[in-house]
């Protein structure tokens, strides 16, 4: 993910605005070669490798294809034993000394990947929501001696916001983290759980936009710590765009043509883990709403300079406030560094802006209008 | 040369029907080895073959215009003649890589697809874009030149005509797409598609249009050197001179023309030869006009009369289709009789009948009564046309809320003084910014920088745009308004008042006050009676005055993204300057200065809306002051005199307030360019309804009004539908002090509060205006003009008061024409009221009335003491209705003799379930006929409960074999639960609609078992489904057989279109939209634009169909049912599938209705449609067809297969409407 300036660019600035705040609260994955760890794997708390047979693509596309008539939803799953190995690395990379936190393996569908991990050693908690998948896993968890644990449950469908009881495959945090065996944690401590998924490309967007503000909430599963989320989300979601980048054409069009532009179709995995300082300044997950509003603002036309934002909100002394942030008087809101979205939120609540105008009410109604 | 190519058809003139986009897509992608194996030959033959054909449809569609045969004997070798797409065709053929030959004769398809889409573009279009062509191509080859040498693909002659192209484009207009270089290098075909897209492209249409707007506010603002600077400023730019047509020129020889300035215009005329446009009967008018008002030589006059003539144009043609404003008409005269002192005035047009077969007898001169006299003296006429003029030339209105008989508190005082101080000042910063922002676009004068909407600043007084923008302050709601709302309406005050202002100054209104002065005789009660219908009189009055067609403006309308443009701007500087001390109401806080006004983004899901608020401090204020004056525009007040009768699409219903006879969705140009085009004596019925249908004078039930109004200055009452003030909401839980530290049940309360306060909100303003209307109008007596939909729906034009309201604006509606009620009326009346109860729904008329004289006790209770006696009428289905009706039978029944009571009482004869009628009387459905009351019974049908039985019996089956969630239905099947879907079976629900229908019915049902909605109510959906198929088995074939061809046609490219069978020609307005970006500083706007050449949106032109054409026929039987209703001397009005009219005339007018219902569908309607398909779709002399044409043919063609029923039953049915 981002680490450093939040994108320029006119187009699809609802994009780069997740990304920005994104990039605000977590630490980006950070790509290179994996650390030692077949020596981290005989640290305490590993397993030994149970030998599982992985089966072949061919196999798991037949047992997807059985099940997939039954269900509704799109999904998508490993099945090639090869990405299954380079994921099952790629989770492991970069764990800190000390006992590796549980694995929660959101739709392992045919388990491809599951059988990886157990074989890596790793103790998986398999969340699935399809019930003709359960069976196999079940029996695959009856076999081992309590290396896997599977919960009949959607992740996509984790704590929704509606009234009432849940009905399964609907399931709380609470609950499935109660099963999991998994407590909370500190903000500042390790992760106490890594989750792996998919995510569905129907609403990816809106997904991700969930997650921030659970994470910006502590609520949902952020309530149990910082927990590490590794998804495979489409690759418009995690790139930059072509429209980011500056280009001599005049009219600032693409200056390429729509036949051979380079079509956006991989999966990228990605791990988001939230910062430990994320709130040790003004911002905490009270106030973080009004944040992500405010932020959300200004980034709802990039080209827009910040000044003018900040003055439309009827601050008199705007001008005076960016040169103590020391940000640029005519920066652009695309512009600014996510860093710098957080002391000027910092800044601001010094300000009564917040409490003193219309602003709460306009929070309440963009944290109304996220929900799923 | 230049004038050669103008008589030439560029490419910019053929047209010829679509074909599938499936083809197009697919035309370039021919690799280039596939095309050099091709021979250079065949594909010329085939070439020719092609145009051959294309001539052949262009005569056959007959367009005026285009001058043909030019195209055919155009020799492929002889360059000179040739129209650019030949010579590209030549010049491939000298080089190295001829082209597959099949892409050609599709290439050629697209353009006439093109063309044909394209419809009201004329010819000096396209001769223009021919002589540009020629000069660019000049220019631009030696640019070329430079660029090829690098690149191999560009030295071959051909492209350089293509880079040329591209060339002017990169040059003309920043918003086209650039051409880029990878375009160039695909080749010919790609760029030249490209810029036939560009001249098409709604952006072009846009600019045009602009253009000529904006010359028309100089002509208006009498500016002619402005004018001409503009158009100079087009007319030198090679690539910009394109946007100019002929019409452009016409502008400024006009306002040239006014001031007599014959150089001038000799001058314009040269430059329209240099642009390669033929001057046109316009501007021979403008020349003339010129010269009458000025007196030049006669040779002069003679040589223009030459060149008049040799044009191809008659004299007596200026009187017949130039439409002349403000004197003109009598100094074009006088021009003409300088050199023919003995001219005469061309006779006006002999008015033609229309011919339609259902309105034979209504046409027919011999059976004509005379028009129907209102209970008013010309004299008193004339006051009421005087006021409404007067009303009109304000534009807006201000009125008392019906709020203020409230008495007023200290706080409101001191809020009303403080808002008056603020508006002052604000008035004063408003003025002061629209002076700063004209005054830096007047500095802007080069043509690369000139702002286009400084004219439009300039056309009223400043004053005017201030109140314009002040007035929207007043109305905004404190959740504030998209930007887009906001900005659409600011900018559509500011056109209709320009409007205004122009029918004033053109003279307009003086011959239309002198017309309908005269009109008036046809309806005053003292003066002689005539056979005439409104619109015949109106057109020979019009006819006897000799004012030709100079009654219409000349088209003068903004295009949408303008319209939009001009709000934003003000709506920039009214966020701008609008501001207010911040410790306005705590005066602890220090003072400054904040805007009262703010702009911020509203999210949802994944797009975001820029919405205007008032500050919460501003809402405050104005909650506080409790103002009780309302402002509306003039055309929201019904009339205060008969209508303006419809003579054209353009002309009638108000008397200065622009009002289509359409109505469509913003920007969307094809219903009204369908019109235009329709010959208008095919309109006459339809007008004629509309103006019958408005000429229903009306008067307030006042004492109804009175307890409406005395109720919702008390607390409201929302059973009885009065919405109570927002004080009345339920309070928030208890105000947060930091409203970060609620949880989340807490946040979620106060937003269903917030949301709660919202609806309320809303209500009760839509109430609060309703009702003040009515109060305004109390003691007159007023009219409601009409319009209608694009299916022909008729709907009356002031928006929040008229009889389409609901049951509350329904009861305080009385006709301000009374009736004796005869020996039936008072057991109508009785019957009425036992209908508007709800009750007793399935019993006969003779089992209403019975009841009805059983309860006399609590009728007369309830009408004499409504609030405080039983209030039986409260417990009704529609309970002001009931009550209006309850007092009007006590006075009836209380009078000496109920048969000569005079009523002035509407009643309501329902059709049940309209469109099942009419497509059971489509498809002889026996069955389906029965229950919808097409044939006579001794009691009413309920087709919702025999599609209950039927589901039941289904249910019962299926439960026996063992079927889980069928046994689980049991006892849940009510008439309720299928109610909504069989009803909406009509209107197209799809299975998907219709489970979410009944899952919600079922969820209704507290004991059904939860965990089963999802599967019941997909059975049900399917069993219900079956049922109707069962009872409607034609019905259901027709439906798929409308849908079947509608996605056919819409897959093949065009819209659907049909003809009523009165003549109505119809166009189904559903695009696929393209959305244009609006960059303003505060905001970019995307605006959604419509025009004639974009692709349909198939998924809605197929599932709309259906219900559409439903709709096209119950309009076309409401407008039936009006005019016969109308030569039976009766009183009619019609909200969609209910009729109104007098107790004593009641069953003349279900007679009428049975009459022309049967009447309607003994008309060949389907083979009709099917017919007029095939012609439009399909045309038979077409030499090459494809296999989707086939399979289109195939389809039209097979028109369904019709039931058994006779229709003639339908006219003993005594529940058909009832």
């Amino acid at each position: 993910m981002l680490a450093g300036r939040a994108p320029p660019g006119a187009a699809g600035c609802c994009r780069r605005l997740l990304a920005a705040t994104l990039a605000a609260g977590l630490r980006p994955l950070l790509r290179g070669p994996p650390p030692c760890w077949a020596t981290a794997r005989r640290a305490a708390g590993q397993w030994p490798s149970p030998g599982l047979r992985v089966p072949e693509a061919a196999e798991a596309e037949r047992l997807v294809q059985q099940v997939q008539q039954t269900s509704v939803a799109v999904r998508r799953f490993i099945a090639c034993p090869r990405l299954a190995r380079t994921v099952q690395r790629c989770l492991q990379s970069g764990a800190s000394p000390g006992s590796p936190p549980v694995l929660l393996e959101c739709e392992p569908g045919p388990g491809v990947l599951t059988r990886t991990l157990l074989n890596a050693g790793v103790r998986v908690v398999a969340l699935e929501s399809n019930p003709a998948f359960l069976p196999n896993l079940q029996s695959l968890e009856n076999s081992l001696d309590g290396q896997l644990k599977v919960i009949y449950g959607d992740f996509c469908r984790l704590d929704p916001l509606v009234t009432g009881t849940l009905k399964p495959p609907a399931i709380c945090s609470e609950k499935l983290f109660e099963t999991m065996g998994v407590a909370a944690v500190p903000w500042r401590a390790d992760s106490p759980v890594k989750i792996f998924g998919i995510l569905p490309q129907s609403k990816e967007r809106l997904r991700l936009w969930r997650h921030l503000f659970a994470l910006y909430e502590c609520s949902s599963i952020y309530r149990y710590g910082r927990a590490e989320l590794n998804v495979f989300i489409s690759e418009k979601e995690y790139k930059e765009p072509w429209s980011s980048f500056l280009t001599n054409s005049k009219n600032g069009g693409l200056a390429i043509p729509k036949s051979v532009r380079l079509p956006n179709d991989h999966l990228c995995l990605v791990r988001l883990t939230p910062q430990q300082n994320l709130f040790t300044g003004g911002l905490n997950p009270t106030n973080s709403a009004i944040f992500i509003f405010m932020v959300k603002q200004c980034l709802a036309k990039p080209k827009s300079r910040l000044i003018d934002r900040l003055n439309s909100w009827s601050l008199d002394n705007s001008s005076q406030l960016l040169r103590e942030l020391e940000i640029p008087e005519n920066a652009q809101t695309r512009n600014v560094y996510p860093e710098d979205y957080k002391r000027l939120f910092e800044a601001l609540q010094n300000t009564n802006i917040f409490t003193e105008t219309w602003w709460h009410d306009e929070i309440f109604e963009t944290v109304r209008n996220i929900n799923l | 040369m230049s004038l050669l190519r103008a008589v030439l058809p560029g490419p910019g003139r053929l047209r010829g029907a679509g074909i599938p986009w499936s083809i197009l897509r697919s035309y370039s992608s021919a690799s280039a080895k596939e095309k050099a194996k091709r021979n250079a030959t065949c594909e010329r033959t085939e070439l020719l073959e092609v145009l051959k054909a294309r001539v052949k449809q262009l005569q056959a569609t007959n367009v005026p215009e285009v001058t043909v045969n030019k195209v055919e004997l155009a020799p492929v070798g002889n360059e000179k003649y040739q129209d650019p797409l030949q010579k590209v065709v030549a010049r491939r053929e000298e080089g190295e890589s001829p082209a597959r030959p099949s892409s050609w004769v599709q290439k050629l398809k697209e353009e006439m697809h093109i063309q044909k889409l394209k419809m009201g573009q004329t010819s000096p279009i396209a001769a223009s874009e021919l002589a540009l062509e020629a000069e660019v191509e000049d220019k631009a080859k030696d640019k070329v030149k430079g660029k090829a040498k690098d690149k191999k693909s560009l030295k071959t002659p051909k492209t350089k005509v293509v880079a040329a192209w591209s060339q002017s484009h990169a040059g003309s207009h920043g918003v086209h797409g650039k051409p880029t270089v990878a375009a160039v290098k695909a080749g010919v075909k790609v760029p030249r598609r490209r810029v036939l897209d560009d001249k098409e492209s709604s952006q072009f249409k846009i600019l045009q249009q602009t253009v000529q707007s904006n010359l028309e506010c100089f002509l208006f603002l009498q500016q002619p050197e402005e004018a001409e600077r503009f158009l100079l400023m087009y007319h030198r730019s090679p690539a910009k001179r394109k946007l100019l047509n002929v019409s452009a020129y016409n502008v400024v020889m006009r306002s040239w023309a006014r001031k007599g300035r014959l150089q001038r215009i000799n001058r314009l005329f040269s430059m329209l030869e240099r642009a390669g446009l033929r001057p046109n009967l316009d501007s021979y008018a403008a020349a003339l006009e010129c010269m009458g008002r000025n007196p030049f030589s006669t040779k002069a006059i003679w040589r223009f009369m030459q060149q008049l003539k040799h044009d191809g144009f008659h004299v007596d043609e200026l009187f017949q289709k130039c439409l002349f404003e403000e004197d003109e008409k009598e100094k074009v005269l006088k021009a003409i009789r300088m050199i023919h002192p003995n001219y005469e005035l061309p006779p006006a047009p002999s008015s033609q009948t229309c011919n339609s077969s259902l309105l034979q007898d209504f046409y027919s001169k011999e059976k004509m009564l005379p028009y129907p006299k209102l209970d008013f003296s010309a004299q008193e006429l004339r006051e009421c046309f005087q006021k409404q003029l007067e009303l009109e030339m304000n534009n807006t209105i201000t009125i008392e809320s019906v709020e203020s008989s409230k008495p007023l508190t200290p706080q409101a005082l001191k809020a009303r003084k403080l808002l008056a101080t603020l508006r002052s000042q604000w008035h004063d910063s408003v003025l002061q910014a629209l002076q700063k922002s004209k005054h830096n676009m007047s500095k802007l004068k080069t043509a690369s920088k000139y702002n286009v909407l400084y004219p439009y600043l300039c056309l009223l007084p400043e004053d005017e745009y201030v109140g314009i923008m002040l007035e929207m302050l007043n109305t905004l709601s404190p959740q504030g308004e998209s930007l887009a709302v906001l900005a659409k309406e600011l900018g559509s005050k500011v056109y209709n008042r320009y409007i205004t202002q122009r029918k004033l100054h053109s003279g307009q209104l003086e011959k239309l006050r002198e017309v309908y002065e005269d009109y008036i005789q046809l309806l005053a009660k003292d003066s002689q009676p005539a056979k005439y219908l409104p619109r015949e009189y109106w057109e020979k009055l019009v006819a006897e005055a000799g004012f030709g067609p100079s009654l219409t403006l000349k088209s003068c309308s903004w295009s949408y993204m303008l319209l939009m443009r001009l709000g934003m701007h003000m709506l920039e500087l009214l966020v701008q300057a609008v501001k207010m001390p911040r410790n306005i109401l705590n005066p602890r806080l220090e003072p400054r200065l904040i805007p009262a006004l703010y702009h911020i983004y509203s999210f949802r899901s994944s797009w975001q809306v820029g919405l205007i608020k008032p500050h919460p401090v501003f809402s405050q204020i104005m909650s506080d002051a409790a103002e009780t004056m309302l402002t509306f525009n003039s055309s929201a007040i019904p009339m205060l005199c008969p209508p303006v009768p419809w003579t054209s699409p353009n002309f009638g219903a108000f008397v200065l307030n622009d009002t289509t006879l359409m109505r469509f969705v913003d920007g969307a140009v094809q219903h009204q360019l369908l019109l235009e085009q329709c010959p208008l004596v095919n309109l006459h019925p339809v007008l004629d309804a509309l103006n019958q249908l408005g000429n229903c004078a009306w008067k307030i039930n006042q004492p109804v009004l009175d307890i409406i109004i005395s109720i919702f200055n008390d607390k409201g009452n929302e059973k009885l539908d009065i919405p109570p003030p927002i004080s009345e909401a339920p309070m928030p839980p208890a105000a947060p002090s930091n409203p970060s530290s609620l949880n989340k049940a807490q946040k979620h309360e106060l937003l269903l509060y917030k949301k709660k306060a919202a609806e309320m909100h809303s209500l009760r303003m839509d109430a609060l205006y309703k009702l003040s209307i009515a109060n305004y109008v109390r003691d007159k007596v007023f009219w409601f003009p009409h319009n209608m939909d694009f299916r022909g729906r008729t709907y009356p034009c002031p928006p929040y008061f008229n009889h389409l309201g609901n049951d509350v604006t329904r009861a305080i509606l009385l006709f301000a024409e009374g009736r004796p009620l005869g020996p039936k009326g008072l057991d109508w009346l009785k019957i009425h009221l036992i209908n508007l109860t709800g009750l007793k729904k399935n019993n006969s008329l003779q089992e209403r009335l019975e009841y009805a004289n059983e309860i006399m006790e609590e009728i007369l209770d309830s009408a004499d003491h409504p609030l405080t006696g039983r209030k039986w009428w409260m417990n009704t289905d529609e309970p002001w209705q009931a009550l209006a009706c309850c007092m009007e039978v006590a006075k009836a029944s209380r009078s000496p003799d109920p048969a000569a009571y005079i009523s002035h009482f509407p009643v309501h004869q329902d059709g049940s379930c309209n469109g099942l009628q009419h497509y059971a009387a489509l498809g002889r459905d026996l069955i389906g006929a029965i229950s919808v009351n097409l044939m006579p019974c001794s009691v009413p049908q309920d087709v919702y409960s025999a599609v209950a039985r039927q589901v039941e019996e289904l249910r019962k089956k299926d439960a026996e074999h063992g079927v889980k969630i069928a046994q689980v239905l049991q006892g849940f099947i009510s008439r309720k639960v299928v109610k909504q879907t069989v009803m909406t079976v009509v209107y197209g629900v799809t299975r998907y609609g219709g489970r979410l229908q009944m899952e919600k019915r079922l969820k209704e049902i507290d004991d059904f078992p939860e965990e089963y909605l999802w599967e019941a109510s997909h059975y049900l959906v399917k069993q219900v489904f079956n049922g109707i198929k069962e009872m409607f088995s034609a019905t259901r074939d027709i439906q798929n057989w409308l849908t079947e061809s509608a996605k056919l046609i819409a897959q093949s490219g065009r819209t659907v279109e049909w003809v009523t069978p009165l003549g109505l020609p119809i166009v189904q307005p559903y695009y696929r939209s393209k959305s244009t970006v609006l960059n303003c500083s505060m905001q970019n706007l995307s605006v959604k634009s419509t025009s004639s050449n974009q692709k349909p949106d198939t998924v809605k032109q197929k599932n709309a169909f259906p219900p559409n054409f439903i709709h096209s026929l119950d309009s076309t039987h409401m407008m039936l049912t009006a005019l016969h209703c109308l030569r039976q001397g009766l009183t009619f009005v019609s909200v969609h599938d209910c009729y109104w009219t007098h107790a004593l005339t009641v069953d003349v007018m279900n007679e009428v209705c049975r009459q022309q219902f049967v009447a309607l569908h003994s008309e060949k309607i389907l083979q009709d449609l099917s017919e007029f398909m095939l012609e439009k779709y399909c045309s038979p002399d077409r030499e090459t067809r494809a296999p989707w044409q086939k399979k289109l043919m195939e389809q039209l063609s097979n028109v369904p297969k019709t039931g058994e029923l006779d229709l003639k039953n339908v006219m003993d049915s005594t529940y058909f409407f009832s």
